[in-house]
């Protein structure tokens, strides 16, 4: 029964990839929403059948025989799939019901049918790849989720800036799957299966760990791999970067977890380097995302700040399990879980709104932003309650997820040895720092986007999005109110006993509170409140030109973290006369460095065009010199043949 | 729930509506006695809030609902928060009331809004003070947090309900660790409501101000309820250090007899930490912005001291 309703689900995106190809010339918008009508029915399905694993705990599996005894392809959905393929459900239906609107602004006739097939594709393939069983299917759908994903990066193709991104985005998510495969090779060689089996502890399995956590990082956007997503997400249309940031990186967190779970033993050093890992990229991620204007770009940089309090979770979960705790390390690995989901559901509702401001604006910067809760009312509400979610303020799912974070972290009493839990209560601090900098964080994009008065002409003329617009993003915005509610509830349905405060009571007890406050000190007011011109600071009016910038906001924080922002500011002038009194002329200019990529990505790059050149020197094009190689070669294998003999 | 629990509810609020404005009467006092001036009556805080509710309220055209909402979200967040740390009378803890994360992030929550309604007017007083209080209060969170964190280690527990009774249990003066964490309390309470020498409450000026720059938009019963629940706040974060640290005279029962000393006591005993907090106002001048982080850098090595004296002891 689940198993066939599984089929349907496949069988409905299956629908949705084929029926926009139907037409190759015409542009028509019934076979568009067909195609995303499919996903949503196929995601409705997922939700069912993806809950009904979790909550009963049964798991459900298929084999495709193929006539190579290693290659068969093996499916099956357990309780740890079933929970990722509930977080797909959950973002890909809002997002495709949002698309179906969004998709008739953007600007590509037919190549828009293109879009439609290529997302159910790419949800297709990222369901595929959690319901792997070998590591041989999961790596041949990761491909496939990764190419799928790359062609919608690409769709506007015709940006100078979208060339940049499709290239970074190609080379990085190419190298994920040259580790993921290095790493699958080597756990093959050490257990001869293709199998998620239980590798031994050996020097190959953690080369393989290694080469895994190098790709899945990749992947994740762990820092200092993390380039590609603040250049991907604005250039892809924001359903696309909705499920990018929503799911996809997820992905890559299913696959890390998948193989400390299943395959390895891990040791402590793992979990050290998974937690500090998790730890830059949570800190860096928000200190970076603080100083960008691009206001997907921004969202773009806290996703990699939230990856990292996913991956800090996971750590601590690898580093408890590593000292025999397995109740703290369930704890946290329920909270990397956890925050997995919420994630998942408060980013695409941000990048989905964000979209709508986008195509209302006419700009992604927040600079020229300003004034858009007067224009676009319900947009700005479902926006709040993103913010208010990935800001970790209670009563929402944000705030549920980091408590259970925290809590693992305080329990690190329980670990032994001394000098680690100072090491540990650092991370602690470093974590704290991240949760209040994403606060300042969206507050400032809060602010410059939907407060005071618009900056920009074009913004003025802002106008609400059609309903379906709307919709999406509710559906997001109402589950991150009800889980964040019933986070108790929830774990206890899942079987789980997790220390957390009731988030109902305290959220009854805010209403209440607020109540009270409302009929003490408004209801017998007597005066009317009057709409009147507050003080301007002098001028005679408010003016947009005077209003607290984006820029202006994180400047003091700017200045606190100039170490790691490395601005550099530069001014040169020239004097008429020796004393430097009369000036000349001069140039001044203040710019970001951009650390990793001059320091890390440029080198590489480099050096291996300069060895690629050095290489290229044997492919010269002359027949002689390749007889001179295969000669060669069969030489070798002569020998080599001969000395096994 | 049970009937104590509710009784709680209810005394818990009233106890700290009824006393927050008082406390910050004494620090004014204090600070006009070290000045050399009079000072207003201890009771002036009470009346201003009582003018300042009859008045009416003046939004700005460019205003929008969240400057209608943050004063409510505000006070509704302290009063919660408050049920979190209690005044006098301690009761089992229910459904996770007491977390002591939680209760932080209550104060993150009202500080989100009302940085928010800082920008909602467009003017550039309120962005000014919106930005400083977010920046402060980013970097003194890992301060705050591992502070936390050496109370969860102390006490083996989460919830500030248990740390109190443990706390009134001995009874006995704090042992060294507890003074040791009492002044780093005492650090984070002086930073979180904005006193000197990190933000100066007194003025409005454009070189000190963070708190009120934020508020200077709001009027009338909207401006009440703002001081308010920074008064609800103080007092919150006073009871927190009092009943961990002198938590004599708390009552863990609710017989009368224990109630009333504990009011009596804590009242006695918040007054004198306020007279505290004052003196200390008027030892030093307000701080330069960008000094604030080596301020706090040494707030955090002192209490990062403490979790190593605890982790080694």
């Amino acid at each position: 029964m689940i198993a066939t309703l599984f089929v349907l689900v496949l069988l409905f995106l299956g629908a949705g990839i084929i029926v926009p190809l139907l037409t190759f010339s015409g542009d028509h918008r019934v076979h568009r929403s067909i195609s995303l009508a499919g996903a949503i029915a196929g995601s409705a399905l997922l939700a069912i059948v993806s809950a009904w694993i979790l909550i009963t705990g049964q798991t459900i599996s298929w084999i495709f025989p193929t006539p190579f005894d290693y290659l068969t392809l093996t499916f099956s959905i357990d309780r740890l799939a079933a929970f990722f393929l509930l977080l797909i459900a959950a973002v890909s239906g809002p997002v495709a019901l949002y698309a179906m609107e969004y998709i008739e602004h953007l600007e590509g006739g037919s190549r828009r049918h293109l879009l439609c097939s290529g997302a159910c594709l790419f949800i297709l393939s990222m369901i595929l790849v959690v319901v792997s069983a070998t590591t041989l299917a999961f790596f041949f759908f990761w491909e496939l989720m990764a190419a799928s994903s790359f062609f919608m990066v690409m769709y506007e193709y015709t940006g100078t800036e979208t060339g940049k991104a499709g290239l970074y985005y190609f080379v990085m998510t190419q190298l994920s799957t040259l580790f993921v495969l290095l790493g699958f090779l080597l756990l093959f060689v050490q257990t001869g299966s293709f199998a998620f089996v239980t590798a031994g502890a050996s020097f190959l399995s953690t080369l393989a760990f290694l080469a895994l956590f190098l790709g899945f990082s990749i992947k994740a956007g762990i820092i200092p791999f993390h380039k590609w997503l603040p250049y991907a997400h604005p250039a892809s249309p924001s359903p696309i970067s909705a499920l990018m940031s929503g799911v996809m990186l997820k992905i890559a967190v299913y696959g890390l977890v998948r193989v400390l779970l299943d395959v390895f033993t891990p040791d402590l050093w793992w979990g050290i380097l998974i937690l500090s890992a998790g730890t830059v990229s949570a800190v860096l991620g928000i200190i970076y995302a603080l100083k960008e204007h691009d206001i997907k770009a921004m969202l773009a940089y806290s996703s990699i700040e939230n990856i990292g309090i996913i991956f800090t979770a996971i750590g601590l979960s690898v580093i408890f399990s590593a000292y025999n705790l397995p109740e703290l390390a369930l704890i946290s690995l329920l909270a990397a879980l956890f925050h997995a989901l919420n994630h998942a559901l408060f980013k695409s509702l941000l990048f989905l709104t964000a979209g709508s401001v986008v195509h209302a604006a006419h700009t992604r910067d927040i600079e020229h932003m300003g004034g858009l809760v007067h224009r676009m009312p319900y947009t700005a509400v479902l926006f709040f309650i993103g913010a208010l979610a990935i800001a970790a303020l209670p009563p929402l799912n944000g705030f549920a997820s980091e408590v259970l974070i925290f809590i693992s972290f305080f329990s690190s009493v329980a670990v032994a040895d001394p000098l680690f839990k100072v090491f540990l209560f650092l991370c602690l601090a470093l974590f704290a720092l991240t949760s209040a900098l994403s606060a300042a964080c969206f507050v400032k994009a809060y602010g410059s986007v939907f407060l005071a008065l618009p900056r920009s002409p074009e913004c003025g003329e802002a106008r609400e999005v059609p309903l379906p617009m709307l919709a999406g993003p509710a559906v997001l915005a109402l589950a991150c109110i009800v889980i964040g509610l019933s986070a108790l509830q929830i774990f206890g349905l899942a079987g789980f006993v997790v220390p957390i405060p009731d988030m109902f009571l305290v959220g009854v007890l805010l209403l209440v509170m607020a109540f009270l406050a409302w009929a003490f000190v408004y209801y017998p007011a007597r005066m009317k409140p009057r709409i009147a011109e507050t003080w301007g600071c002098g001028t005679l009016s408010q003016q947009p030109f005077t209003e607290y910038s984006g820029h202006g906001f994180s400047e003091p924080i700017d200045i606190i973290f100039s170490v790691v922002y490395r601005t550099r500011m530069k001014n040169e002038r020239t004097f008429f006369d020796r004393k430097n009194c009369i000036f000349r002329e001069g140039t001044a200019d203040i710019r970001l460095l951009k650390v990793f990529e001059e320091y890390l990505y440029l080198p590489l790059a480099r050096a291996s065009l300069r060895a690629a050149s050095q290489i290229s020197r044997f492919q010269n094009g002359c027949l002689d010199t390749y007889l001179l190689y295969v000669f060669g070669t069969v030489l070798a294998i002569i020998i080599y043949l001969g000395w096994l003999s | 729930m049970t009937l104590p629990f509710v009784i709680y509810l209810v005394l818990n609020t009233l106890a700290v509506l009824a006393v927050a404005p008082l406390f910050v009467s004494i620090i004014k006092k204090v600070k006009a006695k070290t000045q050399g001036r009079h000072g207003p009556s201890v009771f002036q805080t009470y009346y201003n809030l009582a003018k300042l509710f009859r008045k009416e309220i003046l939004y700005s055209p460019h205003s929008s609902w969240i400057m209608r909402v943050t004063p409510i979200v505000n006070i509704a967040a302290m009063l919660v928060a408050a049920l979190f740390v209690p005044l006098v009378f301690v009761p089992e803890p229910v459904g996770g009331i007491g977390n002591i994360i939680l209760l932080l992030y209550l104060l993150a929550m009202a500080k989100f809004f009302m940085a928010l309604a800082g920008l909602d007017a467009g003017s550039s007083f309120g962005g000014m003070g919106s930005s400083r209080e977010m920046s402060i209060s980013a970097i003194i969170e890992p301060t705050t947090i591992i502070v936390f964190a050496a109370l969860v280690f102390v006490f083996k527990t989460f919830n500030v309900f248990t740390m109190f009774s443990a706390s009134a249990a001995t009874g006995a003066p704090a042992t060294p660790t507890l003074i040791l964490l009492g002044i780093s309390l005492f650090i984070i309470l002086i930073v979180e409501t904005s006193r000197i020498p990190v933000d100066n409450p007194e003025t409005h000026l454009e070189l000190t101000m963070i708190h009120e720059g934020m508020i200077l938009e709001q009027s009338g019963p909207n401006l009440a309820l703002m001081e308010l629940s920074a008064a609800v706040k103080l007092t919150l974060l006073m009871a927190l250090l009092i009943n961990l640290i002198l938590p004599f005279g708390l009552s863990t029962t609710l017989a009368f007899g224990a109630l009333a000393l504990a009011v009596a006591m804590f009242v006695l005993k918040g007054a004198a930490l306020s007279v505290l907090v004052g003196l200390f106002e008027s030892s030093m001048s307000k701080m330069r912005f960008f000094r604030l982080p080596g301020f706090f850098a040494m707030a955090f090595f002192f209490s990062t001291l403490i979790i190593i004296i605890e982790v080694f002891a």
